[in-house]
């Protein structure tokens, strides 16, 4: 029997350590590096949201940024033409600029596409918001959205200031423990699991009378949404919204996160932005030196250690301990998923 | 008697090839149903065809008296269709208990609407223990926590039956239930189907190769041949036929 009350205390615990990690780096780093670990935060829960769709719902998706960059540019234009609105509603607008676009693109790819070609069709249609943005005077073209405030938030009695860039960080270590584990919430309450169920195997799902077309839209909005609330917490922080945002190498980020981490595992992606961001600052002084670090250690991963370093771990474990699998703590079993991986990459 | 489900003039092609041809069947409340026929017959296209995995190309499907051709498969078991497949289809990366919670939600959600979904994580108290009842009544104990991918050969057969009953269906849809098993699981098999018949009160459709599992079961029999219906009745009615017996029962 599965102990469901300790698996989520288990992943309320990693996430509350997470927050509490991040939360001393700005006590014991420089302001560089406590930028750095903002976008790390934000990386981690774009990567995990793009785990949940292709380790839960088994869809690859290779237009992620097309959610990030709707999101921030969502964002964007809410707080430079609106600035009058709050700050929440900017952040609800990117959110829903993300939901909006993977409604409409979830709903023709569906309909048609599984597989690859839903992949290739994601690619091609993040490309096309990509060249929306830089042909739209609106958006800024190819120079982008700059100077984005960071907001006062005005709570009644509190008022909170998050003009400076530490004061932000919080903000968004906050926001992101609380995206990341409403996340996992999702994929292990009763809709989670029927997702997760549909990617093992549609047809039997199909015939305990769930409609999987439906389901694997909610899969792919809910991962949008949430790659748009990244986007969209991010922007104020940079304090500008480039169209590089939207390019595809921004898509092939969080499938690296994915890779290095290890896919059968909810955390995973986080492991790896984790390990991304601390190669990106090992390496900085080195034009070029970082993405060849990145493919040497992806090609290690995926050659020598195929679940990812959770995986490894995992194994480890379980070598050492003798457990049982699937008794607490793992979301999703290691292997089947990280093995699609390997053969899609 | 009233009738559960009616075909009438089904036909279906996979391209130039005629499977079925102006097929009728009917099924009433309560029988057990078999299809059998020689390979190539039909037979799976024909149970595919009624429960909604394939559209048929000309014809009607009623189910319980409303028309359901148009509707897709698991729009058909919201109106209390069960089926399992010929290769048992289970979710592997799960245990067999995960599977039944599976079906046990989806079963609930179909009845009470999307806010079952919601204000809760892990699985309902009551949904826990009907998994639990389910997996003792199909003796499933033994499985708890492997994965469903690692179960013996009859162990799947038989979660898979429990899914199905899990989702309380009127009718029950089994495609060769029985293949691929040994002599003596064939008999527990049939055993169980009985059981699970008797005790759920359901109807029963099954196709099947196995003489000996037909006449265990059937309470009426239908004789596919190249498409097309040759005898359909009582068993053993059907077993004097004499062209069922020349194109099928003969052969063995």
């Amino acid at each position: 029997m599965i102990d469901y009350r300790a698996r989520f205390r288990i992943n309320l615990a990693i996430a509350l350590c997470g927050l509490a990690v991040f939360a001393i780096v700005p006590f014991v780093a420089n302001s560089g590096l406590v930028f750095l670990a903002g976008l790390v935060a934000i990386n981690i829960v774009f990567g995990l949201c793009w785990n949940f769709l292709f380790s839960g719902a088994g869809l690859l998706s290779f237009g992620h940024a097309m959610f990030f960059a709707a999101g921030a540019y969502g964002m964007a234009v809410v707080s430079l033409r609106m600035p009058e609105l709050p700050f929440f509603l900017g952040l609800a607008f990117g959110s829903a600029c993300g939901a909006l676009i993977a409604m409409i693109f979830g709903y023709i790819a569906l309909r048609r596409a599984s597989g690859v070609y839903f992949a290739v069709l994601t690619l091609a249609f993040s490309e096309l918001i990509h060249i929306y943005i830089t042909k739209t005077t609106f958006l800024g073209r190819n120079d982008g959205l700059v100077g984005i405030p960071r907001p006062t938030i005005d709570l009644g009695p509190w008022v909170l200031d998050l003009t400076s860039a530490t004061s932000y960080y919080y903000f968004i270590i906050v926001a992101m423990t609380i995206a990341a584990f409403a996340l996992w919430c999702f994929q292990n309450s009763p809709a989670g699991r029927l997702i997760q169920a549909i990617r093992q195997d549609p047809l039997r799902t199909a015939f305990l009378g769930a409609g999987i077309r439906g389901w694997q839209l909610t899969a792919f909005v809910v991962s949008g949404t949430i790659a748009a609330f990244c986007g969209a917490v991010m922007v104020p922080f940079t304090q500008i919204a480039s169209p590089e945002i939207a390019v595809w190498t921004v898509s092939t980020q969080p499938i690296l996160f994915t890779l290095l981490g290890g896919a059968g595992h909810f955390w995973g992606p986080a492991v790896g932005a984790i390990l991304f961001g601390a190669i990106a600052y090992g390496t900085r002084a080195m034009q070029g030196l970082s993405d060849i670090t990145v493919s040497v250690l992806l090609l290690t991963v995926v050659l020598l250690i195929p679940g990812g370093l959770l995986g490894l771990w995992q194994r480890r474990r379980r070598k050492a301990g003798g457990r049982q699998p699937g008794q607490a703590g793992d979301d999703a079993r290691p292997g089947t998923a990280a093995g699609k991986v390997e053969a899609r990459q | 008697m009233t009738q559960i489900m009616q075909a009438r003039a089904m036909c279906k092609s996979y391209g130039p090839v005629r499977v079925l041809e102006n097929v009728d069947f009917e099924l009433d409340e309560g029988e057990a149903h078999v299809v059998i026929g020689p390979n190539g017959a039909g037979k799976t296209t024909l149970f595919r065809c009624l429960s909604g995995e394939t559209r048929i190309d000309s014809g009607t499907i009623t189910l319980s008296g409303s028309d359901v051709t148009a509707l897709e498969g698991w729009q058909r078991v919201k109106s209390g269709i069960g089926r399992s497949f010929q290769v048992a289809r289970i979710f592997g990366g799960m245990s067999a208990f995960e599977n039944l919670i599976i079906a046990i939600e989806t079963r609930e959600r179909n009845k009470n609407g999307l806010r079952f979904s919601l204000r809760h994580l892990a699985p309902r108290k009551a949904v826990l223990e009907e998994a639990e009842r389910l997996i003792g009544e199909l003796g499933l104990e033994h499985t708890s926590d492997d994965a469903a991918e690692n179960l013996s050969h009859g162990d799947k057969k038989r979660l898979e039956l429990a899914m199905s009953l899990a989702l309380k269906p009127k009718l029950l849809m089994l495609d060769e239930p029985t293949a691929g098993m040994s002599p003596s699981d064939r008999a527990e098999a049939v055993r169980l189907i009985s059981q699970v018949r008797d005790t759920y009160g359901l109807t029963l459709l099954l196709t099947e190769h196995d003489m000996e599992v037909v006449f265990g079961l059937a309470t009426r029999l239908t004789v596919l041949h190249q498409g097309v219906i040759i005898a359909s009745g009582q068993p053993e009615e059907v077993r004097a036929d004499s062209r069922v017996r020349e194109v099928y029962l003969g052969q063995h």
